[in-house]
This record gives structure tokens, sequence and C-alpha cells, in this order.
């Protein structure tokens, strides 16, 4: 822990020394509201998962076997679970909040199902708040992607006024507006066509290939068109 | 973070931001500040009246005496001090120091000429150890060679001399001033002595009721003119630690003595001074108290509401400290401004409301430094506080 915390910190300070997040294991771990009920034949619960940076993983779940609880270990907002979530050689447990914000600005990109956008804001607004705080992309970047997701008149819009299918979308580029070496989808295209799904999967696909990152989609039924390596069944 | 930035998360983080609330906290925090910086000034300012409006004796020093009563006098119980009373005295907790006023033991005969008229009596003083004058007049102090002797008497006796004497009998009314410019003959005689030494009044007192001279001198005076035998003290000066103790009355009844003029008045006046800025203090810290609670729930609020774009904001990877910069600005802006508008109340007030009073008594006031640097204080917990807890909440928000 030591180790790896100082590794983090020299990151903080030697902005260039970029600390990679190689590999994410998971050993025995289980939801506390599952602890009475066991794995129910899951085959991520209760087992021992590695998922590597530069692979693709699919996450098939049914309702109410936990996906997002696993989303929300991975990215450090919730810990109710027994056993062992590790970075690395790091317990994700042992990290402190700095920590954790390097890591949701550096390391792990994630889309959050309920996708949480301002609504007030408008959707260029909403990607450049992360963009800003990452500085990863440049303007042009944006618009770009704005124009493969097929959404570049909606750049001025407020969030509010967009349909679910479009938020998803710019929830999709705001997500992708920062480093990362992996990326956390959580049900990505539930609201998307068959078109929209196949573009903003081959954007992902695009993007984590370009940074070498892994990447784990959750899905409850309309799969995300990429090609995984692993099929995990929750 | 650029100013663009900066501006989209105040957009999002101004919501439900209360101006009332905020208001509230102000206008309160601001009456308390004032109430206790005006306190605190107030004090510091009339101090002076208090503690040098006798020059010579101070406030915290009572001059005890036995009571004469007619049966005492007749059983010819003593009024002087014994060493066991004395000792008793001492060990008293609102006792700082006693000293005993020394008599003569010898005859004194004064003379002063003045506008061409004698004037001739028989005198007495006394003196006391100098540590008992708090303010020693210039050349007090006695040198046998020079045979030159200061003399400290009741402002009463001047007062005595101008509206009384010197009315009635058509002479010269004379200024305190001048006094010191008259020479007053003493004729000491005694054990078989007798020898004229110069007096000059060198102070006035407004409460001591008697003529003081230096200690040195009775020493010297005594052991010339003196028949050799030691009176005991039968008055006592005693520097006390509050004057208004009550257990200072119950002493003194119950012995018998008697606390000579209005010291112990003017030591409950003071007393009450303390007593009253203490309670007004009180008023007013509990009233910055309350305004720093209406804040601290104002704020908890204010987090609440916005709890979930606060948790948003953090999600993409925005620190506490990012996150809590608008609300820590807002507090940071309010309080400033309550700093420095209940300074400069409190300066306006001094202006408008005593000052010109003190000035008619002759006293400058005292120094704002240290009730500005009370309010800076203040200030500076109150928002280090409220810092604090947003901080620790929104630190909270980083986990569901």
């Amino acid at each position: 822990m030591t180790r790896a915390n100082a590794t983090i910190k020299t990151f903080i300070i030697h902005n260039s020394t970029y600390m990679e997040l190689s590999r994410i294991e998971m050993h025995d771990v289980l939801p506390a509201v599952f602890a009475t009920r066991g794995d129910g034949g899951s085959e991520v619960w209760c087992h021992h998962v590695n998922f590597e940076r530069g692979s693709r993983y699919l996450v098939s779940a049914h309702s109410g076997t936990g996906k997002s609880s696993l989303c929300s270990y991975l990215y450090g907002y919730r810990g109710d679970y027994s056993g062992r979530i590790a970075f690395g050689d790091t317990d994700i447990a042992t990290l402190g909040i700095e920590q954790w914000c390097e890591v949701r600005s550096r390391h792990i990109a994630y889309l959050p199902q309920e996708m949480r956008l301002f609504p007030e804001l408008t959707a260029m607004e909403n990607v450049e708040l992360k963009n800003r705080l990452t500085g990863f992309r440049s303007r042009t970047d944006i618009m770009q992607m704005f124009e493969r997701l097929g959404i570049p008149d909606k750049q001025d819009q407020p969030v509010a006024h967009l349909s679910i299918g479009q938020q998803q979308r710019v929830a999709i580029i705001r997500t992708l507006c920062q480093p990362f070496d992996f990326i956390l989808l959580d049900e990505p295209v539930s609201h998307l066509d068959e078109t929209n799904n196949r573009l903003a999967a081959a954007l992902v696909t695009e993007e984590a290939s370009h940074q070498g990152a892994g990447i784990i989609a959750t899905s409850v039924g309309n799969d995300v068109m990429i090609t995984v390596d692993k099929v995990y069944k929750l | 973070m650029s100013n663009k930035d900066n501006n989209l998360l105040w957009r999002l983080l101004r919501k439900n931001v209360s101006a009332g609330q905020m208001a509230g906290f102000a206008i309160a925090s601001l009456i308390g500040l004032v109430i206790v910086l005006l306190a605190m000034q107030f004090y510091i300012d009339i101090k002076p009246l208090f503690s040098s409006e006798d020059s010579f004796m101070r406030r915290d020093y009572i001059v005890l005496t036995k009571t004469v009563s007619s049966v005492g006098s007749l059983l010819g119980s003593s009024a002087e001090f014994s060493d066991a009373e004395l000792d008793d005295l001492a060990r008293q907790p609102w006792v700082r120091k006693v000293g005993q006023f020394t008599t003569p033991q010898y005859r004194i005969y004064g003379s002063l000429t003045f506008g061409g008229r004698g004037l001739r009596t028989y005198l007495f003083y006394e003196s006391v150890p100098d540590e008992f004058i708090d303010e020693l007049p210039e050349g007090w102090g006695f040198d046998p060679a020079e045979r030159k002797v200061p003399v400290i008497v009741s402002r009463d006796y001047l007062s005595l001399y101008n509206f009384g004497f010197a009315a009635t009998r058509n002479m010269p009314k004379i200024s305190e001033g001048m006094v010191g410019m008259v020479p007053i003959q003493l004729t000491l005689t005694g054990n078989g002595h007798s020898e004229t030494v110069e007096g000059r009044i060198v102070g006035f007192s407004n409460r001591l009721n008697t003529i003081i001279v230096p200690q040195q001198f009775m020493q010297w005076s005594n052991q010339r003119f003196g028949e050799g035998d030691t009176r005991r003290p039968s008055r006592l000066i005693v520097e006390v630690s509050s004057p208004g103790d009550k257990a200072i009355d119950e002493y003194t009844a119950a012995h018998g003595y008697e606390i000579a003029g209005d010291k112990a008045d003017s030591g409950k006046a003071s007393y009450m001074l303390r007593l009253m800025t203490g309670i007004i203090i009180t008023v007013g810290i509990i009233i910055s108290l309350l305004a720093f609670f209406v804040l601290v729930l104002s704020i908890s609020l204010l987090l609440q509401k916005n709890s979930r774009k606060l948790q948003d904001l953090l999600m993409l990877g925005y620190s506490p400290a990012q996150v809590s910069a608008p609300y820590v600005k807002i507090i940071l802006t309010v309080n400033d401004t309550v700093l420095v508008v209940a300074c400069a109340a409190m300066l306006v007030c001094r202006q408008l409301f005593y000052m010109p009073i003190l000035s008619s008594m002759g006293v400058e006031g005292g120094s704002v430094i240290a009730p500005i640097i009370v309010a800076i204080i203040i200030i500076g917990c109150i928002t280090a506080t409220s810092v604090y807890i947003i901080r620790r909440r929104v630190d909270k928000l980083m986990k569901q």
C-alpha cells in the first residue's frame, strides 16, 4: 500500500511520470447485501476475476444481480462488500480521497448507467466540465466526436431538452474526455438504436485501442457492439 | 482551473444558495460582533477613569482602621493593630500586601507665610511605604543633608482652605500649582531636640484623607525626635486582589475594622464595570454563536440540497477542495465583510456615543488594537470551522 501510495503521490508531484493501472483484480468479492444469498451462480461474485489493461470484457447481468454495485466498487464510491479488490497490488480500500480523484480523472473512465449529466448545462458545457479538469481533448476533438455520434447540432442545447438517447451519446463523449487505463461502461447503449450503438461502440473501441486501455461493459440485454475477449455472467 | 471552468462550477453549485439565510447570518453575526467589540473597547477606554481617578491611591487599595466605640475607649481597648491581627489579615485570600501607616513620635508645629499673612498650627502627618504610592510625585524622598520634605495632602484640605477659610478671612485663593511654591516651615520638637525643616507640597490626593511624608523622613525624624517607644500602627493600607469582594466586608465587620473613605465603593464600581462588561461581552458572544449556528445550518442545508450535484462532480474526478471552493468563497466574502463592517461600526459608535463625553473628562481612550484582533480571531474561528464542516461533508460524499 505504501509503495502504491508513493507511486500515486509521485504522479501527482511529477506530472510526467504516469502511473499505469495495468490490472484490476477481484478476490472473493461479494456485495454485503448478498451475504446471506451467496454468489447465486455468478462468475464474478466470490470468484477470482482479473481485468487486464488492453483486453475487453462484457459483464452480462440480470436485473438485481449487482451490476451497478460492481461499477460503484470499482469507481470507489461504495465500499459495502467483502473480499478484496486491487488496482495492481494496491487494495482499493486503502486509497485516500486524493488518490481516488486521481483514479477518476486519469485511470478509469466511467459511464454511469444514469449518466449523471447536469440538465441545466448544455451538452458542450457538460463535456467541458470534464475536459477542463483533465485538459485531455481539444475543442476540435470534442466537436468531431459530436459529429461522429450524430449530434453535432445538439452541442449548445441544455441537456434537459435532449432525448435519453442523445443524452447517452453526450455522456459517452464526456467519458472519453480523459486519459484512462480502463473504461467502465454501465449499460452504455441501453437507449440507442442499432446504428447509434454501432457508432458509439466504434468510437469507444477506437479510443480504448488508441490508449491501450481495457474495456469493461455491463449489459442486461442491449449489448454494446464491441467484440469482447471474455464474457462474465454476473 | 480556468475562470470559465469556475463559472461552470459556480453555475451548478450556486443553486440553493439562500441569500436570505446568508443575510440572516451576516446581520446576526454583525450584531454579535459589534456588541463584543464595543463592550471591549468601552471597557478599555473607560478603565483609566477608574484606575487613575486618584493618581495617588489605586482603586485596589483600602485603608483599614479599628472602629472607635465609646465602650471600647472606656475599657481601654486598643485602636492599634497587634502582630497577631496583622498576621491574620495578611493570611486572607483577598489580601495582596499590607502596609502600615507610620506616625510621628514628636510634636510638629507648622507655619507658612502667604501673601504677607502667616498661618501657624500644630500639624500631624503619616507615612506609608513607597510601594503603596503608585505614582510617586517628582522629588519624593528625603535627604537628611538637605532637610527638604516633600508632602502629599488631601485635595479636600485645599478646598477647605480656598472655599472655607480664605473666603471668610479675605485671604487669596491658591491653586495647586501655587501651593507647591509655598514653603511650609515644620518645627519638630521632641526628645530634647527642636529643629525646623522646610516642607513643600508636591502632590494632592483625592481620597487619602491625610498628610503623607516620605518613609525615609519619618524614620530619620522619629529616630532624632522620638522618645524611643515604638508605637503600633493604628491605620493599615491593604492592597486587595478584588475590591468588590464580599469577603472583605465580612472580614472587616467581624473584626470590628473600618474601611476608610469611599475606596471600597470605588472598588465596587470598578468591579461592577467589569461585571457589566463581562455580561455584555457574553451576550455578544452568544449572539455570535447563534449566528454561527445559523451559518452551519444553512451550509448543511445547502450541501444536502446540492449533494447529488456535488457527488456527480466528484464522480467526474473533481476533488473535494475544488467543489467546495465556491462555498468557501461565499463564506470568506461574507465573513470578511462582517469583520470590516463590525470594526468600522465599533469605531463609529465609539466616536459618536461616548468618546466626546470621555474627552471632556480628559480621558483620551485606549488602543483599538485589542478589540480588532479579537474580532479577527472570532471571525477567523467561525470561518475556519465552517470551512472545516464543508470539507468534511464533501469528503463524506466521495463515498455513498
